[in-house]
C-alpha cells in the first residue's frame, strides 16, 4: 500500500520535474496553462455534458482516436528513433522524410512481387538502410554538409518513389496490396484468444454498488484499442523500449553519446568514431524503414502524387525528438501528441463536431509544430553534431 | 619572390579560387548525376514491361570472356533507352531553336527558368546568409496567391488605362508577391533569430501550411474560387495586367519582360552582396557568424532581414508565374521552391551563377514535358537528378579526392589548425 | 626493476606534413620509474611526438620501443595495449558523462553476455583505482559539473584505468594554478613511486627543473639536448630552447595621463555555462595610459573583454565610455564611438578566414567612412587600407588578395592588430596582442601600442606573457576566479608576488599603483 503510493508520488515528482524543471519561464507558463486548459476542458466536459467541449472530449475519448494515434504515431516514432542514434552520434539526419518515402513505396513493391506484407516490410527496411548507406558515406567519408545532403536524400526519395511508382504501376499511386493484419487477424495460437475472451469482473464497490464489467480487452473504453493493434504498433513499443536500453546501459550507446559529445575523446579511448557513426546512421535507416513500410503496408498503397503519402512525417519525426530531448521515451510521447493531433483532427472531420473546414484543420499537426518548436526550440545539441570528424593525421 | 614563383602562386590561386573549384565541382557533379539517373532510367527499363527492348546492351565477346571465360556475347534487354532519353530530355526542350526561334517548346523552357531563377536566387540569399532557406516554396506560394488575389482588386480601377494601365498594376503586382512571400519568409527568420528555432524544419512546415491555406481560400466560391471552373482556382486577371507577350506567341506563355526583370534581379542581389554594406554583413554572418558579431553585426537582425529577402525574392518568382504564366492563381503549384535549392547549390550560391543554373534547370523540366510525350519514361526522372546533383554538390571532398588521385589538379585547402605548425612565431608565453 | 632499463625508446623518428617537418630525426629515451620533461617552445614538435608515441600519428620514419620491444601503433588502441596512455592539453573528455563513464569509455565492463554495461563494476574500478593512488573524485558526478583540476586527475585515471604504465602530459599546468600545479607534480610523485614512468610536455623550464628527474630539449622540430634536471641550469636550459638570447627590454617614455576613457564600475558578468566568471569588478583606464590585466587563462579575463566590448551582456554593474554609459551599446555603437579590440581568438573572431585580407581589412568598418557611404563600400579605398596595414606590419606574404586562412597564425595576428591599431582609436582592449608573433614584430606592436598612448589614448592590454604585460603597463591589476587580486605598480612588484596574487593570495606588503598619479607624473 505505502510502495503504491511511494511509487505514485514519485512518478508525479518525474513528470513535473520532466514538464517543469530546467525550464525557462515562458515553457513553465505555457505548459501549465496546457495542464489547466486540459483540466478545464475534461472539467467541462463533465460538468456540462452539452456543450462543444464534452463533444471534444467525446473525441478525445474515443477508442477509435488512439487506434488511430497509435497507428499514425508509427512512421514518426521509428523515424524518431532513428533520428535519436544518428543526431546523438554527431549525424545530423535531416533525411528522415526521405528514408520513410522510399521506404513506403519499396514496401508496397517488394510485397507486390513477394506476395508477403512480411517480405513487403523487410524490402521496405533494405530500401532505406541503403539510401541510408549513401547518406552515410557522403557525411562521413566526404564530409558532405549534414543538412544539404540531408535535403538530398529527401529529395531524391521524393523524385525516385513516384518515378518508380511510375514506371512499375503507370502512375503516381501504387496498385493495392495486402495490408498488415492487426493481433486479432493474425489468429496468433494463444494472444487473439486472450485478447477477446469475454473477462468477467464483479467488483463490489461501497459507494457505486456493484460494478459489473463484461467485457473482453479489445472491448475496453478507449485502451481496448491498445489491444487490438496492428503488429507494427507493438513493435513500436519494442523498438522505444530497445533503443532507450541501448542508448543508456549499453556500451554501444555510451559510444554512440560520445562520438556526438566530444569524438576525440572516443577517439583517443582507442574506439573508432566513423564506424560507431556509420553503425547509428545505419540504425537509422533500419529503423525509419520499418516506420515507411509500416506505414504504407497499414494502407496497402502507395501514394505519391504531391509530398507522397509520408506528408512531413519525417520532418515531425525531427521535432518529436528535439521535444523529447533526444530521449527515446520522450521522443515517444512527444510522438504520441503530435499524432494524438493528427488522430483527432481525423476523428472531427469524420464526425463533423466543429465546422471548421477541412485543409485548415490538416495543418494543425504542421502549426503545433512551428509552436513547439519556438518554445522549446532551444535544446541542447550534442556538441558535435553537425561536424564531420577526422583524427588529425594529416595524410 | 621570383617571377615563376609568383606565377606559380597566381596559378595555384586560380585553381583553388573557391570560384574556379566551385564550377569544377558543379559540372562533375552534374556529369555525374546524369551518368547515375542514366543507370537509373536503365535499371528502370529492367522493371517496366515492354514488348521489344528500346535499348540492347551488348558486350562484344572477347571483353566479356577474358573475365568470364564463358559465353562470347553477352546481350541484355532494356525497356528505355537513357540515350534518347537525354537526347529527348536536353535537346527537345530547345525545340528547333535554330529555325524558329519563338517556337513553343522554347518558350516554356525560358519561362520556367525565369521563375527558377527567382526561387533559386532566393535561396541562395538566404545560403549566403547562413539559413537554409527551404521554405521558397511556401513563399512562392504566398506570393502568387497575394498577387493572383489582390490585384483582382485593384487590377479593374485601372482598367481603362490601356498600357498605363500594365505599366502601374504589374510592377504591383510584383511588389504584392515580394511582400506576401517577405512576410512569409521573416516569420521563420524571426523564429530563428529569437527563439532558436532550427529554419529547416519551420520552413518545410510553413511550405505544408501555404499549400493547405492556399487550398481553403480557393476551393470555395464564397472566398476567392472562380465559380465558372470545376478546379481549384482564382478568377482570371484581366489581360493588360499581365506580362506582355513580347516576339514570342501569347499561348506559350512566354515574356521576355519578365525574363528581363529576373536578369536585372540577379544582377542587382550580386551588387547588394559584393558591393554594399548589408551585403558584406549578410556574407560575413553567413560565414562565420562570431567573426560577424565581433565586426559589429547584429545577427538576429540579419537573420530575419536576409530570410524576408529570400523570401521577397521567392514571392516575386510567385507573381511572375502567375502573371506570366497562368493568369491566375491554381492549386498545385509545381516545386520551384525545392528545384530553387537545387538551382542555389549548383550555382556555389552565386547570384551571377543562379541564372545559368536557372536555365539548365529551365531546360530540365521543359524537357521532361518533351520526354512524357515521346517516351515512356516517366518525367519525375528529373525529380531523382535534381536529388542527386544535390547530393553531389554538397560532397566537394569526394571530387577533390578524386582530382587528387587521377589529376591532382585539385590542392588540398590547408585547413586553419593546420596553420599552427607553420607558425611563425617564437612563443606563447 | 633497475633504473637503466628504458620503458620507451623513441629512436629517429621523423614526422612530415604537407609542407613542414614537425619531428626531425628525433631520439628519446625514458627511464622506468622517473619524470621526464619533454621541454621546448611551442611550434618545437613535442606535442607531435608524443602523438606518435601514442599512435594517433604514425612517424613517416624511426622506430618506437617500449618496454624493450619494438612497436608499430597504428592507433591509440595499439599504444593503450602496450601500457602507454595520454592525458591531452585539451582534456578528451565527454561532458554530459559522469567521471566513471568517462574514465571507463571504450573499455566498459560487461555483463548479459556483452550486451549491457555493468556499471557496478566500472564504479567499484574507479573507486578502486583512485583510492590506490589517493585521488578525490566522485565517481558518478558530471564532467560538466567538475572542476578543471579534477577533469585532469579524471583523464590520469582514465590512462591507469586502461592499464597505463607510461603516461604523457600534455602541458599539464597551462590550466591550473600555482596551488593546483604542486598537487598534481605529488600526484605524479605518487605514480612514480608505484613504478609508473611519465612523460610531460612543457614550455616552462622552471617546471620541468622542478618537476622532472631527466629533461629533453626540443627545438624547431629537431634534440638539442636531455640532460638530468639536477645537473642543469635554467641558463643552459634557456639557451638550448632559444638557440639565442632573447631579452624583451621595453622602454616606455613618462607621458601624462588625462581624462578617464574607459570607467568599469561594479561589472559581474557569467560565462557561457551562467557560472559568474567576473565579479563586483571595477577599475578604470586613462588617456595615455596602458592599464595591464595579468592573470592565469580562464579566470574571468574573456568574459570581461566580452563585456566591455560588447559582445556579451554584463549581469550587473555598467561600463563607461568617455564618460558616458555605453553598458547596454551594442558592439556596432562601440566600434564607431573608437574602441579598437584585439581579439583572443583571431580565427574564429578577428577574421573570416575565407575573406581576403582587403576584405578583411574592414571588418568593423563596412558601414563607416571611408570604406562605406549610402550603404555602398568602396573596394578601391579599402583595398589602400588593406595593403597599408599589410606593409606596415610586415604580413607575409604582402598580399592583400591573400585569403585570411592561407596566413600563418602569426601573420594573421599581425593583420589584426594592425588592422585595429590603425583605426585611430580613443580606446585600444587587446588580448594577448603578439601572440605567436615573432620577435621583430613583437617589438613593433609594443612600440606602436606605446605610441598610442604617448598620442593621449587608452590601452587595456590583456597578456599571459608577464614580461610583455609588465614591461608595457602602467598600472597592473592581478585577476583570480574572476576578481582584481590588487592593481599594482608594475616596475616595484616581484615575480614571487605576482605569482601569488595569480594565485589567489595576498601577499603582505605588496607595491600598490597609485590610481590619483602613477609613476612617471609624481612629483
Amino acid at each position: 500500500m505505502s510502495s503504491a503510493t511511494e511509487t505514485a508520488s514519485r512518478s508525479l515528482s518525474r513528470t513535473y520535474d520532466y514538464l517543469f524543471v530546467g525550464r525557462s519561464r515562458l515553457q513553465q507558463v505555457v505548459v501549465a496553462a496546457g495542464l489547466v486548459a486540459l483540466l478545464g476542458l475534461v472539467g467541462a466536459a463533465v460538468f456540462f455534458p452539452e456543450t462543444a467541449a464534452a463533444d471534444l472530449v467525446a473525441v478525445l475519448t474515443d477508442s477509435s482516436t488512439l487506434a488511430a494515434t497509435l497507428r499514425l504515431s508509427v512512421p514518426i516514432a521509428f523515424a524518431a528513433l532513428g533520428g535519436i542514434f544518428a543526431e546523438k552520434s554527431g549525424v545530423i539526419n535531416i533525411g528522415l522524410e526521405g528514408l520513410l518515402i522510399i521506404a513506403a513505396f519499396t514496401g508496397i513493391y517488394a510485397t507486390d512481387v513477394t506476395g508477403s506484407v512480411w517480405f513487403g516490410l523487410f524490402g521496405g527496411v533494405v530500401a532505406s538502410t541503403l539510401l541510408a548507406a549513401l547518406f552515410a558515406v557522403v557525411c562521413i567519408e566526404f564530409k558532405a554538409d549534414q543538412i544539404i545532403a540531408g535535403l538530398a536524400v529527401w529529395l531524391i526519395a521524393l523524385g525516385l518513389a513516384p518515378f518508380a511508382s511510375t514506371v512499375v504501376y503507370g502512375g503516381k499511386t501504387s496498385a493495392s496490396v495486402a495490408t498488415l493484419p492487426t493481433v486479432t487477424d493474425m489468429g496468433l495460437p494463444f494472444v487473439s484468444a486472450f485478447v477477446t475472451t469475454e473477462l468477467g469482473f464483479v467488483v463490489d464497490l461501497p459507494v457505486f454498488g456493484v460494478l459489473d464489467l463484461q467485457s473482453s480487452l479489445v472491448g475496453l473504453p478507449f485502451f481496448g484499442a491498445l489491444f487490438d493493434a496492428g503488429p507494427a504498433v507493438y513493435l513500436m513499443f519494442v523498438a522505444v523500449a530497445l533503443s532507450w536500453y541501448t542508448l543508456n546501459r549499453t556500451a554501444f550507446g555510451r559510444w554512440v553519446r560520445a562520438s556526438g559529445e566530444n569524438p576525440k575523446a572516443l577517439d583517443t579511448a582507442g574506439v573508432n568514431v566513423h564506424r560507431v557513426r556509420y553503425a547509428a546512421v545505419l540504425l537509422s535507416g533500419v529503423l525509419a524503414g520499418v516506420g515507411g513500410a509500416a506505414l504504407a503496408l497499414g494502407i496497402g498503397q502507395f501514394t505519391g502524387s504531391g509530398p507522397t503519402m509520408v506528408n512531413g512525417k519525417g520532418f515531425i519525426a525531427i521535432v518529436a525528438y528535439l521535444f523529447g530531448n533526444y530521449n527515446p521515451i520522450g521522443a515517444f510521447f512527444s510522438t504520441i501528441l503530435f499524432a494524438g493531433l493528427d488522430a483527432t483532427q481525423l476523428t472531427l472531420q469524420a464526425r463533423d463536431v466543429f465546422q471548421v473546414p477541412r485543409p485548415l484543420v490538416r495543418t494543425i499537426p504542421y502549426v503545433a509544430v512551428i509552436v513547439v518548436l519556438a518554445l522549446f526550440g532551444r535544446t541542447r545539441l550534442p556538441s558535435a553534431a553537425g561536424d564531420s570528424y577526422d583524427s588529425g593525421e594529416g595524410e | 619572390m621570383s617571377a615563376s614563383d609568383r606565377a606559380r602562386s597566381a596559378f595555384e590561386r586560380i585553381v583553388t579560387a573557391s570560384g574556379v573549384e566551385r564550377l569544377l565541382i558543379s559540372v562533375s557533379a552534374l556529369v555525374l548525376s546524369i551518368l547515375i539517373g542514366g543507370v537509373i532510367v536503365l535499371a528502370a527499363g529492367r522493371m517496366a514491361d515492354c514488348g521489344t527492348a528500346a535499348y540492347r546492351l551488348a558486350l562484344p565477346g572477347s571483353f566479356v570472356t577474358q573475365f568470364t571465360g564463358g559465353s562470347a556475347v553477352v546481350a541484355m534487354g532494356f525497356c528505355y533507352d537513357p540515350i534518347a532519353v537525354y537526347d529527348l530530355l536536353f535537346l527537345g526542350a530547345f525545340g528547333d531553336v535554330l529555325g524558329d526561334p519563338t517556337n513553343g517548346q522554347f518558350a516554356t523552357t525560358l519561362a520556367e527558368t525565369t521563375v527558377l531563377a527567382f526561387a533559386g536566387v532566393a535561396v541562395a540569399v538566404a545560403f549566403r546568409a547562413g539559413v537554409f532557406n527551404i521554405g521558397a516554396q511556401g513563399q512562392l506560394v504566398v506570393g502568387a496567391l497575394t498577387t493572383a488575389v489582390t490585384l483582382l482588386f485593384v487590377a479593374p480601377l485601372f482598367g481603362g488605362l490601356g498600357v498605363l494601365g500594365t505599366v502601374v498594376v504589374l510592377p504591383l503586382g510584383l511588389l504584392l508577391g515580394a511582400l506576401g512571400g517577405g512576410l512569409y519568409g521573416a516569420l521563420p527568420g524571426a523564429l530563428k533569430a529569437y527563439a532558436d528555432a532550427n529554419e529547416v524544419i519551420t520552413t518545410i512546415m510553413l511550405n505544408f501550411v501555404a499549400t493547405s491555406v492556399a487550398l481553403w481560400l480557393v476551393n470555395d466560391s464564397s472566398r476567392f474560387k472562380d465559380p465558372d471552373s470545376f478546379s481549384n482556382q482564382t478568377v482570371p486577371l484581366p489581360e493588360f495586367s499581365q506580362f506582355p507577350s513580347v516576339f514570342f506567341r501569347a499561348r506559350d506563355d512566354f515574356s521576355v519582360v519578365a525574363l528581363a526583370v529576373g536578369v536585372l534581379t540577379l544582377v542587382g542581389v550580386w551588387y547588394l552582396l559584393t558591393r554594399t554594406s548589408f551585403g558584406y554583413d549578410l556574407r560575413t554572418s553567413g560565414i562565420q557568424p562570431d567573426a560577424a558579431e565581433y565586426g559589429g553585426v547584429d545577427a538576429d537582425r540579419t537573420v530575419v532581414a536576409s530570410m524576408a529577402l529570400s523570401g521577397a525574392l521567392a514571392g516575386i518568382g510567385g507573381a511572375v508565374y502567375v502573371l506570366m504564366m497562368l493568369g491566375n492563381f491554381q492549386t498545385g503549384v509545381p516545386t520551384y521552391g525545392f528545384d530553387g535549392i537545387t538551382v542555389s547549390i549548383l550555382a556555389g550560391n552565386n547570384p551571377l551563377g543562379v541564372g545559368f543554373a536557372a536555365l539548365l534547370f529551365g531546360v530540365l523540366k521543359s524537357g521532361s514535358i518533351v520526354v512524357q510525350v515521346g517516351s515512356d519514361v516517366p518525367p519525375e526522372l528529373v525529380g531523382v537528378l535534381r536529388g542527386l546533383i544535390i547530393l553531389f554538390v554538397a560532397m566537394p571532398e569526394f571530387f577533390r579526392m578524386a582530382g587528387r588521385r587521377f589529376d591532382s589538379l585539385l590542392p588540398e585547402r590547408e585547413e586553419p589548425q593546420g596553420a599552427v605548425a607553420t607558425d611563425g612565431g617564437v612563443s606563447d608565453e | 626493476m633497475t633504473d637503466t632499463d628504458a620503458a620507451v625508446r623513441l629512436e629517429s623518428i621523423t614526422k612530415r606534413f604537407p609542407g613542414v617537418v614537425a619531428n626531425d630525426d628525433v631520439d628519446l629515451t625514458v627511464e622506468r620509474g622517473t619524470v621526464h620533461a619533454l621541454l621546448g617552445e611551442n611550434g618545437a614538435g613535442k606535442t607531435t611526438l608524443m602523438n606518435v608515441l601514442y599512435g594517433l600519428y604514425q612517424p613517416t620514419s624511426g622506430r618506437i620501443e617500449v618496454d624493450g620491444e619494438t612497436r608499430t601503433f597504428d592507433s591509440p588502441r595499439d599504444a593503450i595495449d602496450a601500457g602507454v596512455g595520454m592525458i591531452h592539453q585539451h582534456f578528451m573528455l565527454v561532458d554530459t558523462m559522469t567521471v566513471a563513464e568517462n574514465i571507463a569509455l571504450g573499455n566498459e565492463p560487461r555483463k548479459y553476455g556483452g550486451l549491457a554495461v555493468d556499471q557496478d563494476a566500472t564504479r567499484e574500478g574507479v573507486v578502486e583505482l583512485s583510492e590506490r593512488y589517493g585521488f578525490d573524485v566522485d565517481p558518478d558526478q558530471l564532467i560538466e559539473e567538475t572542476s578543471v583540476g579534477v577533469q585532469q586527475r579524471v583523464e590520469i585515471l582514465k590512462a591507469l584505468y586502461r592499464g597505463a604504465d607510461v603516461l604523457i602530459l600534455d602541458e599539464p599546468t597551462a590550466v591550473l594554478t600555482p596551488q593546483e600545479v604542486e598537487d598534481l607534480f605529488a600526484v605524479l610523485e605518487e605514480l612514480t613511486d608505484q613504478g609508473k614512468t611519465i612523460i610531460f610536455i612543457t614550455h616552462k623550464l622552471g617546471e620541468a627543473m622542478h618537476a622532472a628527474d631527466d629533461i629533453t630539449v626540443l627545438r624547431d622540430g629537431k634534440h638539442v639536448g636531455s640532460v638530468a634536471a639536477d645537473e642543469t641550469s635554467r641558463e643552459e636550459l634557456a639557451e638550448l630552447m632559444v638557440g639565442r638570447e632573447v631579452v624583451l627590454e621595453i622602454e616606455k617614455p613618462d607621458v601624462d595621463v588625462g581624462e578617464e576613457v574607459l570607467s568599469v564600475d561594479s561589472l559581474s558578468v557569467t560565462d557561457d555555462r551562467d557560472v559568474e566568471a567576473v565579479s563586483d569588478l571595477s577599475f578604470s583606464v586613462r588617456e595615455g595610459e596602458v592599464f595591464g590585466i595579468a592573470g592565469v587563462d580562464g579566470n574571468g579575463q574573456s568574459e570581461l573583454v566580452e563585456a566591455i566590448t560588447g559582445l556579451r551582456n554584463p549581469e550587473s554593474g555598467s561600463v563607461a565610455f568617455d564618460g558616458e554609459s555605453i553598458t547596454w551599446d551594442s558592439r556596432r555603437e562601440r566600434i564607431d564611438a573608437g574602441m579598437a579590440y584585439v581579439p583572443e581568438d583571431r580565427q574564429e573572431r578577428g577574421l573570416v578566414m575565407e575573406f581576403d585580407l582587403v576584405e578583411n581589412g574592414i571588418l568593423g568598418s563596412q558601414h563607416a567612412d571611408p570604406f562605406a557611404s549610402g550603404g555602398r563600400i568602396d573596394w578601391g579605398e579599402s583595398r589602400v587600407h588593406a595593403e597599408r596595414v599589410v606593409e606596415e606590419y610586415d604580413v607575409r606574404p604582402p598580399d592583400a588578395d591573400a585569403d585570411a586562412v592561407s596566413l600563418s597564425g602569426g601573420n594573421q595576428q599581425k593583420f589584426v592588430v594592425g588592422r585595429e591599431l590603425e583605426r585611430d582609436p580613443r580606446l585600444v582592449v587587446a588580448t594577448h596582442p603578439t601572440r605567436g608573433v615573432d620577435v621583430g614584430s613583437q617589438e613593433f606592436i609594443h612600440d606602436r601600442l606605446l605610441d598610442l598612448r604617448a598620442d593621449g589614448r587608452g590601452v587595456l592590454l590583456v597578456s599571459s606573457k608577464l614580461d610583455e604585460v609588465r614591461g608595457l603597463s602602467d598600472r597592473l591589476a592581478v585577476m583570480h576566479d574572476g576578481d582584481v587580486m590588487a592593481v599594482v605598480d608594475p616596475d616595484e612588484v616581484t615575480e614571487e608576488q605576482l605569482g601569488l596574487l595569480m594565485a589567489g593570495e595576498r601577499p603582505e606588503e605588496i607595491p600598490h599603483a597609485d590610481s590619483a598619479a602613477p609613476e612617471g607624473v609624481e612629483p
